[in-house]
């Protein structure tokens, strides 16, 4: 596939795996990766939620990236009023989505969790969400050591079509 | 979500004890209709409006969204030893944040409220045996068996429709009955020892059951100095619920023991039943099986730990319960709430919330 010339936000999660399988600067190097405060911070030793951390240097971190975005009171009031959905999510996967909305550009978005690509559906940007697996594979590269599945292409075309059922049926 | 927001609006406007033309004036709306449309969630509040409510409040956006909040709705029982009342007023939220996750996820994945509630119909004027009286029909009309305290639990989940969740709270807390007005839920730290485990659920049963004839104190002591007669009452419903007659009687006539036999059966029948021995001697003082002035003869320091030097090694209760675990492995599974905020909630990182739901049998819901 071509490879996504525009803005790439990633998550909390997707940072940490793409440190985990040694694939960060393939991604930073091949598209504009940009995120929010919020997953930034998230990514620090004692926040990431793993039994074993990565060692993730702050420093190299923001050089790599494009951009990272400060999510104001406002621009997340909008977004939780908008779909309560919002309010289940993580506080970094919310201020992503809540930066998102905010943007006019051809933004897509890699975050792996269930209840994150949920509210993407919900929100009419299934086409906008993305598999770490097929960014890494679209700029050439492929992790030595195997992504988890929630970040393959395969799990992600799947989880969508099941999440998007679930969708349907309440609607 | 605006019904949400309207309560918690109006919870904050009845705290700082204001009316509505007061929120009205500081809202600058026309009139007090527009806040009464607001509370009843009738009306939408804007973004702007709802950090005019932060900031008129002193509180967090999140206040006014979180579903995992419980905010003036659930009335709590604490069985403590001395914690400090701002410590367990922490602990009841972080307490409430478990519950609040159960009580919103459990109804979006199949998983509704008990239509009905489960009472007993005793007051503050019944009698001690009257109580001990209802204990033992509860263990035999619920079938608790051989040894009461091995089922008990599952039988407060599955035929009283109670949550009872163990966990790991602050020091000093043994547990807690927590009413909500559609559901009622039992706290255990798993971490005491099984006989007292044992017996703070039987005695936090008694309060659920029992909540609207005699609310239970905000703060119990657990070992307290005098007990009220509520608490009474409650502890010979749990004795009675633990140790029926009738299975204290398959133990044979306990008159014909004396001295350090007596002390050895008493420990060892409290080991096979999962309480303490010294509990198990004042319930068959109660029952006439053991003279009072035998019971009190024995020093209690023959019957700590049920006799053995140290308390027995036993493995914990795994965390929380398996219909818990169940509601929340399916709302990540379907996508309703993000697995880093599950993480949050429990205090567990994600590998270990992986191994949680490996514990109960559930395959974990995702693959992060």
């Amino acid at each position: 596939m071509a490879r996504h010339r525009g803005a790439v936000l990633v998550d909390t999660n997707v940072i940490i795996e793409c440190w985990r399988v040694s694939a960060w600067r393939a991604l930073t190097g091949g598209y504009q990766v940009e995120t929010v405060q919020m997953c930034e911070i998230e990514t620090q030793t004692g926040l990431q939620r793993r039994r074993r951390e990565q060692q993730i240097d702050l420093a190299e971190l923001r050089a790599s990236l494009k951009a990272v975005h400060a999510v104001s009171d406002n621009e997340r009031a909008t977004a939780l009023l908008r779909d309560e959905q919002f309010s289940f999510l993580d506080a970094g996967e919310q201020m992503l989505w809540a930066h998102a909305l905010t943007r006019t550009d051809a933004w897509v978005l890699c975050g792996p969790d269930k209840a994150s690509l949920r509210l993407g559906i919900r929100l009419k940007f299934r086409d906008r969400l993305v598999s770490l697996e097929r960014l890494l594979l679209d700029a050439g590269f492929r992790p030595r050591n195997g992504l988890r599945e929630a970040y393959t292409q395969r799990w992600l075309e799947k989880t969508l079509t099941e999440l998007a059922l679930l969708e349907g049926k309440q609607s | 979500m605006s019904a949400k927001i309207g309560s918690r609006i109006k919870a904050l406007r009845e705290q700082h004890g204001q009316s509505q033309e007061d929120l009205a004036r500081l809202f600058d709306f026309k009139d007090r209709q527009t806040v009464s449309a607001i509370e009843t969630g009738e009306r939408k509040v804007s973004a702007e409006e709802l950090l005019r409510a932060v900031e008129l409040f002193g509180v967090q956006l999140d206040y006014f969204t979180d579903p995992f909040l419980l905010t003036g709705e659930g009335s709590f029982s604490w069985r403590q030893s001395g914690v400090k009342s701002a410590a367990l007023a922490n602990y009841e939220i972080d307490a409430g944040r478990l519950i609040a996750a159960f009580r919103t996820l459990g109804p979006q994945v199949g998983h509704g409220a008990p239509l009905l509630r489960r009472a007993l119909g005793l007051t503050k004027q019944s009698q001690i045996e009257e109580a001990a009286a209802a204990g033992e029909r509860l263990a035999a009309e619920y079938k608790l068996g051989d040894v009461p305290a091995a089922r008990l639990a599952e039988v407060m989940e599955r035929d009283l429709g109670l949550l009872v969740l163990m966990v790991d709270p602050i020091k000093g807390v043994s547990g807690a009955a927590c009413r909500l007005p559609e559901l009622d839920v039992v706290l255990i730290n798993r971490q005491e020892i099984a006989g007292r485990r044992h017996f703070d659920l039987a005695h936090e049963l008694f309060h659920i059951l029992t909540w609207d004839a005699m609310p239970p104190q905000h703060i119990e002591e657990a070992v307290p100095k005098t007990r009220t007669r509520v608490e009474q009452l409650a502890d010979s419903f749990a004795s009675a619920v633990l140790m029926p007659a009738s299975v204290l009687d398959r133990f044979g006539d306990w008159t014909t023991f004396q001295d350090d036999k007596l002390i050895a059966r008493l420990n060892a029948t409290a080991d096979e039943l999962l309480v303490s021995a010294s509990a198990l001697r004042w319930r068959l003082v109660s029952l006439g099986r053991l003279a009072k002035a035998v019971g009190s003869r024995i020093p209690e320091n023959r019957l700590r730990h049920n006799g053995h030097p140290k308390p027995l090694e036993e493995p914990l209760p795994p965390l929380f319960c398996k219909s818990f675990v169940e509601v929340i492995g399916r709302a990540i599974d379907q996508g309703r709430v993000a697995v880093r905020r599950v993480s949050y909630l429990l205090g567990l990182s994600i590998d270990d919330l992986a191994d949680l739901f490996k514990t109960y049998g559930v395959e974990p819901p995702f693959a992060l």
